[in-house]
């Protein structure tokens, strides 16, 4: 049955986040939230802030913010090189929330002309907007279980 | 014979002087031991990214179409661009010197191998250090600062987007990086590392050591086995699919790959501008402890001597009264 397992590995610059078998797994890329089944074909796709949520070959659910980066889909592997990327496990919904908050303010500051990274603001709202989400999920999948 | 008040000044002098090169070596460690494990990290993205460039530019080579213009070598050098990766501060040995030392050889080879009588070189920095390249009569371009220790990728983007920048308008038609390679705490290598046009068939050699031996354990099994399913003996075999394009993919990742490969190239000269450092205080440490052993000797001989002379002298005068 191994044919139906993909060996997937997530890695940013500074950690590997995680390395697991799994059976399927769900990423938002440029051309809208795609599905990767064992057995796809080899693509490769720039990956937008979000959610990636993949299960695992023990049948788990690991939830995952992302903000931004590659997916390279291979035989029968999958490899994302993200820019963050963080298990929703480890992430903290209050200190996530503060950061957005933080963030938010930041923009409101660089709109009113102060010398702040536009580009930059938004980036970690949208990465914070991401964790938020992966929390999120990974709350609502394990209050069902 | 110095007096004994002299000696003693020196002894004195001589143990601050150790106090202090044991002061920095024991932060050059404490530094070191970060620098290293933030190389390390690095490691497994720098060489992930790597393997997805060389099935891309496979994928490409396989169609026979060329995807990306920082993927094509330029037939006619004459310009080339060097980042120069020195460190801020000196008290670390032969570390600055022989990164440059190392430049400078590697642009005589250059000059000597080329059919072209001349080849350009021009530098961008990064640390303090690197402007003793300008006294070689080196046009310099560009000084970016540097931290002493280097977090985030976002550090070297401003370099990686100058070169790139620099390579596509023709100004440069190839991008060498110099830093120096951390083997292990006692050795660093320096090194002249092609970073653009990114070449494919000489993988190895760009990605320096990173990856290519297991000496501080690293995780490589799994590009090991990449390597050996996919790419087998460098044909490809299957078609990608790409989104949304070729192009678009490759216009993010490259310029990414590149960000990563100085980023890894900067980590590297850290750990080894760290621990060249330590070397260089742990030296200069038991130097100074010799040193003052020596001294304390002399100033005993001296002391020695002045009761010898006293006595003698005390001596004389008693038998004159005799």
């Amino acid at each position: 049955m191994s044919d139906n397992y993909i060996k997937f590995e997530i890695v940013t610059p500074e950690r590997v986040v995680l390395k697991e078998e799994i059976s399927q797994i769900t990423v938002p890329t440029k051309m809208g939230e795609i599905t990767v089944l064992p057995n796809h074909i080899p693509l490769v796709s720039s990956l937008l802030p979000g959610v990636i949520h993949a299960k695992k070959k023990n049948g788990q659910d690991e939830i995952m913010s992302i903000s931004g980066g590659f997916l390279e889909v291979l035989k029968d592997k999958v490899v994302i090189l993200a820019d963050t990327a963080e298990r929703a496990e480890e992430l903290d919904l209050a200190k996530v929330e503060e950061a957005h908050r933080r963030a938010a303010e930041l923009k409101e500051k660089a709109r009113r002309g102060e010398n702040i990274d536009f580009t930059e603001v938004n980036a970690a709202i949208e990465r914070e907007l991401a964790r938020t989400k992966a929390i999120k999920r990974w709350r609502k999948i394990k209050n069902l279980e | 014979m110095a007096s004994s008040r002299d000696i003693k000044n020196r002894i004195k002098s001589i143990g601050n002087t150790k106090k202090i090169t044991r002061a920095m070596e024991m932060v050059a460690a404490v530094k070191m031991r970060k620098a290293v494990a933030a190389a390390l990290k690095t490691r497994t993205y720098a060489n992930l990214s790597w393997l997805t460039v060389l099935n891309l530019s496979r994928a490409g080579n396989g169609n026979h179409q060329i995807l990306h213009r920082l993927l094509t070598p330029r037939k006619e050098i004459k310009k080339v661009g060097i980042i120069l990766i020195t460190s801020n501060r000196g008290l670390c040995g032969g570390f600055n010197t022989a990164i440059i030392n190392k430049v400078y050889e590697s642009i005589k080879k250059y000059q000597s191998m080329g059919e072209q009588a001349v080849i350009e070189a021009e530098f961008v920095l990064i640390g303090k250090k690197g402007v003793a390249i300008h006294q070689r009569g080196h046009k310099i371009m560009a000084d970016f600062p540097k931290l002493d220790l280097a977090s985030e990728v976002k550090e070297v983007v401003p370099v990686a987007n100058l070169v790139i920048h620099e390579y596509l308008n023709g100004q440069y038609d190839k991008v060498l990086v110099a830093y120096t390679d951390f083997i292990s705490s006692a050795k660093q290598i320096p090194r002249v590392k092609q970073i653009l046009p990114i070449e494919i068939e000489q993988a190895d050699e760009y990605l320096g050591i990173v990856g290519q031996d297991s000496r501080l354990g690293i995780d490589k099994e799994f590009i090991q086995d990449k390597e050996e399913k996919h790419l087998p003996s460098g044909k490809f075999n299957y078609e990608y699919v790409f989104e949304p394009s070729p192009a678009e993919v490759l216009n993010e990742l490259l310029p990414r790959l590149i960000e990563i490969q100085l980023y890894q190239a900067l980590l590297e000269s850290n750990a080894s501008e760290h621990s060249a450092r330590l070397a260089a205080m742990h030296q200069a440490t038991q130097a100074a402890g010799d040193m003052v052993g020596e001294l304390t000797l002399s100033f005993n001989k001296a002391r020695q001597a002045g009761i010898t002379a006293e006595i003698a002298e005390i001596s004389a005068g008693a038998n004159a009264l005799l």
